[in-house]
C-alpha cells in the first residue's frame, strides 16, 4: 500500500510551476498510489492537490478506501463441498484404455490388407519369409516345384522297384510251378510208359513160355510117338 | 511446522494427491470467496463464484508454469470467471455499464454479516460497473500492483489507470451520499 501521505501543505511551493509536465491525472494518480513518483512529479502531484480542488478529492477518496479495505474484515468461509473441485479423472482400467478402440480398428485394417494382399509368413528352417501372394520369386516357386519332382520322381522309383520285384517274383513262381508241373508229369509218363513195357514185356515172356511149352510138349509127343529115336538117341 | 509451498502442493495435487489440493484450496478459499462477494454482493453467487473458480484452477492445473505468483495467477483465472459468471447472470448487462440495484441485491448486501464498514464498501462497490469493480477489488483488496491487475485483467496499464480513476470519482460520490 502505498504511504497516503499526499503532504498538501505547500511545501516545496517555492519550486517553479513551470516544471508542469503533461502527466494525466490518472496516471499521476497511479504513480502515486504505487509510490514511484520521482522528485518533481511529487511537487506537481502536490500543486494538483493544492490547485485541482476535484484531483484532491479524487486522493482523499483513495485514501479513505484503501483505508476501510485495510479494516476490511474477511467474512469466513461457510462450509461448502471443496472435495467437488478436485475433478481429476479416474485412472481407467486397461480395458477402458481409450487406445483399445484404435488398436482394435488398427489390428482389423491390418488383418484386411493380409487377407487382400494374401500375406504369407512362412518358417522353414529357422528363417522367416514374408511374401505377398502372386509376388512370389521365380526362384521360390522353381524350387519348389524342383522339390516336388524330386520327391514325385523318388516315389515313382520305389514303386516302379517294388513293382519291378514282385513281377519277377511272381515269375519265378510261375517258373517254378511249371518245371515242377513238367517234372511231375515226364515221371509220371515215363513210369507208365515202363509199366506198359515191363507189361508188355511180361506178356511177351507169357507167349515164350506157352509157346516153348507148346514145342516141349509137341517135342515130347514126337517122343513119345517115335521110341527109336529114343533109344538111338540113348546109345 | 515447515509448511509445503504452493508449487510443492500443486505438483501433488497434479500426481492425484486430493489432500495436497485441498490444502491449496483452504490456502486460498477465504481471499476468493471474500473476493466474490465483494464482486456479486451475495453470499450463494460468492459460493458458487468460489465452486467455478476453484474447479477452473484444478482443471488448468496443469498449464501453471510458475510464472508469476500463484496467487497472481489464481486471482486472473477468479476475474475471468467472474465475468462469465456476470454474463450468465445479466447478459444484456455491458461490463462498462452501472449495474441497476434491485431491491433484492439492496437486501442482500445487508444480510452480509460484518461490519458497517463492509457493508458500506460492499453497496458502494456493487453499484460500480464490472469493469472498473475490478480493478478497485484487485487495488485495494488485492494489493496488485497496476502492471499485475492489466495482466490479469488483459488491459493496459493506462486503462487500469484510468477505470480506476472513474471509480474513485463515483465512489466519492456514493461515500458523500452514505455519509451524508
Amino acid at each position: 500500500m502505498p504511504k497516503h501521505d499526499s503532504r498538501i501543505d505547500g511545501t516545496g511551493s517555492d519550486k517553479s510551476l513551470s516544471n508542469h509536465s503533461n502527466l494525466s491525472n490518472e496516471h499521476l494518480l497511479g504513480l502515486w498510489a504505487e509510490q514511484q513518483l520521482t522528485e518533481s512529479q511529487q511537487y506537481e502531484f502536490e500543486q494538483r492537490c493544492l490547485q485541482q480542488e476535484e484531483f484532491a478529492k479524487q486522493v482523499e477518496t483513495y485514501n479513505i478506501f484503501a483505508l476501510q479495505s485495510e479494516h476490511y474484515h474477511d467474512d469466513e468461509v461457510p462450509n461448502w463441498d471443496r472435495e467437488s473441485t478436485f475433478d481429476m479423472p479416474q485412472k481407467a482400467k486397461w480395458w477402458q484404455w481409450q487406445g483399445l478402440p484404435t488398436l482394435s480398428f488398427a489390428t482389423s485394417m491390418l488383418a484386411i490388407v493380409m487377407v487382400l494382399t494374401g500375406l504369407q509368413v512362412r518358417m522353414d528352417d529357422g528363417a522367416m519369409t514374408i511374401s505377398f501372394a502372386g509376388k512370389q520369386s521365380t526362384q521360390e516357386i522353381d524350387r519348389l516345384v524342383n522339390d516336388r519332382l524330386v520327391e514325385f520322381r523318388q516315389a515313382q522309383q520305389v514303386a516302379l522297384t517294388e513293382y519291378t520285384q514282385a513281377l519277377g517274383q511272381q515269375q519265378m513262381d510261375a517258373s517254378a510251378q511249371l518245371t515242377q508241373y513238367l517234372l511231375g508229369a515226364s515221371r509220371k509218363e515215363r513210369r507208365e510208359d515202363f509199366a506198359e513195357l515191363i507189361k508188355y514185356v511180361n506178356e511177351q515172356r507169357g507167349d515164350d513160355q506157352l509157346f516153348y511149352a507148346r514145342q516141349i510138349n509137341k517135342l515130347q509127343q514126337n517122343i513119345y510117338a517115335k521110341p527109336d529115336l529114343t533109344g538111338t538117341i540113348n546109345e | 511446522m515447515f509448511e509445503k509451498t504452493d508449487q510443492q502442493l500443486i505438483t501433488k495435487a497434479l500426481q492425484g494427491n486430493k489432500q495436497a489440493w485441498l490444502n491449496l484450496l483452504k490456502r486460498y478459499e477465504k481471499p476468493i470467496y471474500n473476493y466474490g462477494m465483494r464482486m456479486t454482493g451475495k453470499n450463494e453467487d460468492a459460493l458458487d463464484l468460489m465452486q467455478e473458480v476453484f474447479i477452473s484452477v484444478f482443471r488448468n492445473l496443469a498449464s501453471y508454469r510458475n510464472e508469476g505468483s500463484f496467487k497472481s495467477w489464481l486471482f486472473r483465472i477468479a476475474h475471468f470467471r467472474c465475468i462469465e459468471f456476470y454474463r450468465r447472470k445479466k447478459p444484456t448487462q455491458g461490463l462498462d455499464d452501472a449495474p441497476e440495484i434491485e431491491s433484492e441485491e439492496k437486501s442482500a448486501a445487508e444480510r452480509i454479516h460484518t461490519t458497517q464498514e463492509n457493508k458500506q464498501l460492499v453497496s458502494a462497490m456493487q453499484r460500480l460497473p464490472l469493469s472498473q469493480k475490478a480493478v478497485v477489488e484487485l487495488k485495494f483488496f488485492g494489493q496488485f500492483t497496476f502492471d499485475e491487475i492489466a495482466e490479469q485483467t488483459g488491459i493496459s496499464v493506462n486503462t487500469a489507470k484510468s477505470r480506476l480513476y472513474g471509480a474513485l470519482e463515483k465512489l466519492k460520490i456514493l461515500m458523500e451520499v452514505d455519509y451524508a
